[in-house]
């Protein structure tokens, strides 16, 4: 029997942080939109929100554009800072494609 | 996604709610949103990794068959299901291969280079060697590989964007200096492509490629989202032809990065087209009129509407033009130089607003990030690039006159690297010697 053995080529993975924790419950929560503009997200950003408010009436859904949109914005660590120094609970980020 | 996100040190996957390409589209119905939004409200109130906290380190893998073909198939069939191989046969990365590919380098196996984008596996002179051997590759050709991931893994390449991004980038990697012909990189004739006389730039190339998908994730339509993904069976590594570099003209690597002469060195851009370009006249033209209408034909070809290279515009590169020695020596003695022809590509390479309007340019521009690049609305005809100096003009091919090449550029960033050798090279060029035959030119048929 032949024993062929090598190396695996995919290279290690480090997990350094972890995902936010998930929330408790939607009442009463400040939830803030980070988007790119981009993919229709000037339609379907502004429907995800009406949803939001339609079946959770005591959240609170920031304005689309209340933080920097654009890829090349979005990224960018001010903008961090600035959505957390908004306070929100939670960020919905789109769109990807 | 899930490799951007690993990219930034979360685990690898993320509360996402995906939806048919339809949807992203000017004028789709967007209905389907609502049907399903209890997946936008599970996102944030249930949704959990399924993953560890670590993916753990490199493994050893192992195969068992009744014969050494049979165990090599059962190998190949096994990078296939794993998904890191690209359709062609790959020698695995044995211990003792692994161990030969090291020899080429002065650096510790465990020297991290970086972390490969979006996936983000972390990228160490060892990851460097795997993919050599899997890609066929020579000790000797180690030290330009390590040079051409350090150059790619530099932060202003925007490397994570350009791996998953769907224009379809792949790297470009010329080398310098004298190690090119020691480890039989080619810089004449086909030098774009395979060759058996000078087999280095394929293997490095297929590497780099094979380090791409199987470190940083760049799995076509998962991790990468190019249309096309063209030049990625080897990508393109080659070297400049620097016997025949006309006097008084620098090689590249002295001229954009600076590096001394016969310094051996990589430069790494991006492009994301490469096609031939009719240059020498048919008729009974002058020696200036051949170089005249020759580089109003080159520059004519570099004038399209490349928007995918807007991130480039303002320090990266339109593309590079690759010139024959025969006639750039021939253009150097009508007077000729680098950066005469780079102001000549700058200015007749211009696209006339009216057609910017026209094709819905301005408004990629406008939405660009650089205020250099938004500003360049202004001029009219429009500048292909910021400055002349963007240009990369390479002198290789082989030597006849009839054609150049022009590689159209995706790259925010031209990187230079300086490559390093270990004290034994000279053993292995040697080696390379009694394994492949004489290397030197007069040797050949």
């Amino acid at each position: 029997m032949i024993e062929l053995e090598f190396h695996d080529p995919a290279g290690a993975l480090e997990v350094t942080q972890p995902h936010a924790p998930r929330l408790t419950t939607l009442a009463g929560k400040k939830i803030g939109f980070v988007s790119n503009e981009q993919w229709q997200a000037f339609r379907t950003l502004p429907l995800i929100k009406s949803l939001f408010e339609k079946d959770f009436p005591d959240v609170q859904m920031l304005p689309i554009d209340a933080f920097p949109q654009g890829n090349a914005l979005i990224g960018e660590e001010k903008t961090a800072m600035m959505v957390k120094d908004a306070g929100v609970d939670a960020v919905i980020i789109g769109n990807a494609a | 996604m899930t490799n951007a996100i690993s990219g930034l040190g979360l685990a690898p996957d993320a509360a996402m709610i995906t939806f048919p390409i339809g949807l992203f589209l000017p004028g789709s119905d967007i209905a389907g949103i609502e049907a399903r939004k209890q997946e936008f409200y599970d996102g944030l109130l249930h949704w959990q990794s399924s993953h560890a906290k670590s993916a753990g380190a490199s493994r050893m893998l192992k195969v068992e068959a009744n014969s050494y073909e049979e165990a090599l198939q059962r190998a190949n069939d096994l990078a296939i299901t794993n998904l890191w191989g690209d359709g062609l046969p790959l020698w695995p990365a044995t211990r003792e291969r692994v161990n030969r590919m090291l020899r080429g380098t002065p650096l510790p196996r465990t020297h991290v280079i970086g972390k490969f984008p979006p996936r983000g596996g972390i990228t160490t002179v060892e990851t460097c060697a795997i993919a050599l051997a899997m890609a066929g590759g020579r000790a000797e050709y180690l030290p330009v590989l390590i040079a051409a991931v350090e150059a790619f893994l530099h932060p202003e390449t925007n490397a994570e964007q350009l791996q998953a991004a769907s224009g379809s980038a792949f790297p470009v990697v010329v080398v310098n200096g004298p190690i090119a012909k020691q480890i039989r990189l080619n810089s004449g004739f086909g030098c774009l492509g395979p060759d058996p006389q000078r087999p280095a730039g394929a293997s490095i190339g297929r590497a780099l490629r094979l380090i791409q998908q199987n470190v940083g994730g760049a799995l076509p339509g998962i991790g990468a989202m190019a249309n096309y993904g063209g030049m990625r069976n080897v990508n393109l590594v080659f070297a400049e032809d620097e016997d025949n570099i006309p006097e008084g003209w620098p090689p590249h690597g002295t001229e954009h990065h600076g590096f001394a002469r016969e310094t051996n060195s990589v430069s790494v851009f991006f492009c994301n087209g490469a096609t031939n370009a009719r240059r020498r006249g048919a008729k009974k033209e002058t020696p200036e009129e051949d170089a005249t209408q020759g580089m109003y034909r080159l520059a004519e070809f570099m004038r399209v509407p490349n928007y995918t290279n807007l991130s480039g515009y303002e320090q990266g590169t339109p593309g590079a033009i690759l010139i024959p020695g025969v006639v750039a020596n021939n253009m150097a003695k009508l007077g000729w130089t680098k950066p005469k022809m780079r102001e000549f590509f700058y200015q007749h390479s211009r696209i006339p607003q009216s057609e910017i309007k026209r094709n819905g340019g301005t408004a990629w521009i406008e939405i660009d990030a650089s205020p250099i690049t938004r500003e360049s609305l202004k001029l009219d005809p429009w500048p292909i690039t910021s400055k002349p100096e963007n240009f990369i003009v390479l002198v290789c091919g082989g030597g006849h006159p009839t054609n150049s090449f022009w590689l159209q550029g995706y790259s925010p960033r031209v990187i230079g690297k300086e490559i390093r050798v270990p004290e034994t090279f000279e053993q292995l060029l040697t080696q390379a010697d009694r394994d492949l035959g004489c290397g030197d030119d007069v040797c050949r048929i």
